[in-house]
């Protein structure tokens, strides 16, 4: 008998806490359902818009949601609030939003032409196709960008034409990838060294605006650091090695893309650039597009 | 009787306190053309202020012409700053740690030096990084948080992959069609090395330990004023409200994803096992913010400097909360050797709003409240809070005592108005499940309440205390001698252990 009377007691605190569809609200949905403007879910008011009448709807889309929307989150099931529970999130949400309307919300990037986004030549981390995710995107100049791979420490690839459109990424909380705006011209599977594994990434120091990558490759330290060839025509890569290398290296290319190399040092054997061991303390590479 | 009720009445609407008596908000300049979502901030020993913004500008703000000018650029998500000796600053951002320098002097921060990205990236978004926290020794502290499984992890990912776990590689990495999968990932993930872990790295970064693991999404790291790293984290699967922890060496707080790391890990897949074994394994939170009340997203811990609030307060913590309109204090109290603390609600009802994600203290006593959203509920820019240096009506400390609370008062109480005080007391479920409702709530009667001879001490002796349990401490009807309203009305305090 004794345990009964603290259980009557905290059920009857609980049903009249329970009823208040308010406060199911806001520890439930308010984090990502706003009054007027989507935020990671719909607006109270779209939602009113889509569920008016349909009480029986949004309390079957609420216990088991699925993907409806492009680019947007899937809402996690709120099974735990129970049905009773989520007609009273129902009934506040018709009541609140009952007349309001929508903020509009502008399409496209607030910030397109920002100091930092429009600057060239630009230097952004972002989550990029096709690549690691710890990517770094480099624009060049106005019409040469790459991708570099700071987790494998290695260049990716390189396109013409625009920089990135980063606001898939940015208008949310990263789900989405950059764009690459314009056509990739050059990639590489894997890194021109020959003993890349496990590489190490020490960073970059910004020298005339563009990255000097620096990352260690075993017992060496590399530094690599990209300029544009003119009118969009390719790319200049140039190589420091510390300590010089003791053995002479070779670089291999990839042979299957449309693009002639060329170098201030070394002899080319198709792809692969030979160097002997002085010539790979410091050398540049040409990359331009056919 | 009826005169009693009349004279409570005239003497609210005559004596209602509001934040905005003792402290003025005003939203700074946000910099031109700039998304002024806030990651990080931290202040100059000269008092300009560094922020870090979602796209990833670092910038500076001098209060003194209300300025602003770049220092770096192109960060992905910083989430956290701590400015160095010679002016450099540590910028945690998604893929590392990274340390901005100015070494030629021009305002302008030339090299971005890798300082630590020893631990796995899935891709998945919601693999935020946070901190560093530095102890006394100079040793960094950095959150790695969880994935969702809103997403999948992508193809390419850092570091390693575990195998344990339902899904495997392949599966876990599927972008069309994931939701086929995502039921059997877990409602959030650690499938790359480290997620969900608190690593301790030395001064240098050179070296890191795995320090503590059960973490989730762990947007607050910090010291107290004491010296105990305290870390807040968000409801949701195996929290069934947020929590306020003091992180340990060693210790497991609670969400079991991080587990498949733990060095010489052989209990098969943590999300299958016994929540009863979990649930010993786990340390238990020092305070508890329950969702709606109080706070659904609690952020940066900080410690308050002198000059900012009233003398008795400053040492206290403080921690920024994105999704409910407040910040949060934190009363700490020691019993039988452990720290646990009551939370309450502070600038509630202010002008403040919502999205305080971190806070900064500008050298003239200013609060920096820098607000995100990140697609979530929230809000953008800075807000800077200043107190007018008149001393108002709150609470000073809450203290476990025998059978109840020891509360202290900034000022003398009205004796005639402390037997309003109510107290009710819940657990919480422990449980995959996204949040839990109260548990076993119930209310707790107030037995007596003894003023002290200080005229701010009261003893609340309640008819239970239940260890292991929140108490809410509803102080609404409290007013101080001259009639004040109290400023931060209800606390909520997690008996770990009773004295």
């Amino acid at each position: 008998m004794k345990f009964i009377i603290p259980l009557l007691i905290s059920t009857a605190l609980i049903a009249s806490a329970n009823p208040d569809g308010a406060l199911l609200f806001t520890n439930n949905c308010s984090a990502c359902h706003q009054l007027d403007k989507m935020v990671v879910g719909p607006s109270l008011v779209e939602i009113r818009e889509l569920y008016k009448g349909k009480p029986d709807a949004f309390v079957r889309w609420s216990i088991n949601p699925g993907k409806k929307r492009k680019n947007v989150i899937e809402m996690p099931a709120m099974v735990h609030v129970g049905e009773e529970g989520l007609l009273e999130i129902y009934e506040h949400i018709m009541k609140v939003a009952e007349g309001v309307k929508a903020q509009k919300q502008a399409k496209g990037d607030p910030f397109a032409v920002s100091p930092t986004q429009a600057k060239r030549p630009q230097i952004q981390r972002i989550f990029m196709p096709g690549a690691g995710p710890a990517s770094i995107a480099v624009a060049l100049d106005d019409s040469m960008s790459l991708c570099w791979d700071a987790g494998e420490c290695r260049f990716r690839y390189a396109w013409n034409g625009g920089f990135i459109d980063g606001y898939p990424y940015w208008r949310g909380n990263g789900n989405e990838f950059a764009t690459v705006l314009g056509n990739i011209r050059y990639v590489e599977e894997k890194s021109p060294f020959p003993e890349a594994d496990q590489p190490k990434f020490l960073g970059y120091k910004i020298e005339n605006e563009l990255p000097v990558f620096r990352y260690q490759l075993a017992s060496r330290v590399v530094t690599e650091t990209f300029s544009a060839l003119p009118d969009g025509g390719g790319f200049t890569r140039t190589f420091t090695i510390s300590p010089t290398p003791s053995a002479s290296l070779e670089m291999d290319f990839p042979a299957n893309q449309t693009v002639e190399y060329s170098s201030d040092k070394g002899t080319w054997d198709g792809s692969k650039l030979k160097l002997a061991p002085a010539e790979s303390a410091a050398f540049t590479i040409n990359i331009s597009f056919k | 009787m009826k005169l009693r009720i009349l004279s409570t009445i005239f003497c609210l609407s005559v004596s209602a306190s509001a934040w905005t008596d003792y402290f003025s908000f005003e939203k700074i300049p946000n910099p031109a053309g700039i998304d002024p979502q806030v990651g990080a901030m931290d202040t100059f020993e000269d008092g300009r202020i560094a922020v870090a913004f979602h796209r990833g500008e670092v910038m500076i703000y001098d209060p003194s012409d209300k300025s602003w000018s770049l220092f770096a650029a192109g960060m992905q998500e910083p989430l956290g700053m701590l400015i160095e000796e010679d002016g450099s600053i540590l910028v945690m951002q998604r893929a590392e740690l990274t340390r901005l320098k100015d070494a030629d002097g021009d305002g302008v921060a030339e090299e971005y030096q890798t300082v630590f990205d020893d631990f796995g990236m899935s891709g998945n978004y919601h693999e935020f990084s946070y901190g560093p926290a530095r102890d006394a020794d100079g040793n960094l502290y950095i959150a790695l948080g969880i994935a969702s499984n809103g997403a999948s992890m992508r193809e390419e990912i850092r570091g390693e992959f575990s195998e344990i776990g339902k899904l495997n590689r392949e599966e876990m990495s599927t972008r069309g069609g994931w939701r086929k999968f995502k039921g059997k990932a877990g409602r959030m993930y650690a499938r790359v090395a480290m997620r969900g872990w608190v690593l301790k790295l030395s001064p240098d970064g050179s070296k890191a330990e795995a320090f503590a693991s059960g973490f989730r999404s762990p947007n607050g790291i910090g010291f107290d004023a004491k010296g105990r790293l305290l870390v807040t984290d968000n409801q949701g699967d195996w929290r069934p409200t947020s929590p306020l922890y003091e992180v340990k060496e060693g210790q497991f707080y609670g969400h079991p994803a991080s587990l498949v790391w733990k060095e010489g890990w052989k209990e098969g897949d943590p999300m299958e096992m016994d929540v009863n074994k979990l649930n010993e394994m786990q340390d238990p939170p020092a305070g508890y913010f329950p969702q709606g009340e109080l706070a659904n997203s609690p952020t940066e811990p900080v410690v308050v400097p002198k000059g900012v609030l009233p003398d008795d307060m400053v040492g206290q913590t403080l921690i920024g909360e994105m999704n409910q309109p407040t910040l949060v204090r934190v009363l700490d109290d020691v019993v039988n050797g452990e720290f646990q603390t009551a939370l309450l609600p502070m600038f509630d009802g202010s002008p403040l709003g919502r999205g305080n994600n971190r806070i900064a203290f500008g050298k003239d006593g200013s609060i920096y409240v820098g607000k995100t959203a990140l697609s979530w509920a929230g809000d953008s820019g800075i807000t800077r809070i200043k107190w007018n240096g008149k001393p108002f009506f709150a609470v000073q400390a809450i203290k476990a005592v025998p059978s109840g609370f020891a509360v202290r008062f900034t000022e003398k109480v009205d004796p005639g108005t402390v037997d309003s005080i109510k107290v009710e007391s819940n657990t919480y479920e422990y449980w995959k499940n996204y949040g839990a409702p109260k548990k076993d709530l119930q209310e707790i009667e107030v037995t007596k309440v003894e003023l002290l001879e200080d005229g701010k001490t009261i003893i609340l002796k309640l008819g239970e205390t239940k260890e292991g349990y929140l108490h809410a401490i509803d102080m609404t009807g409290v007013r101080a001698t001259g009639g004040s309203e109290l400023l931060g009305k209800k606390a909520w305090y997690q008996l770990n252990e009773a004295p």
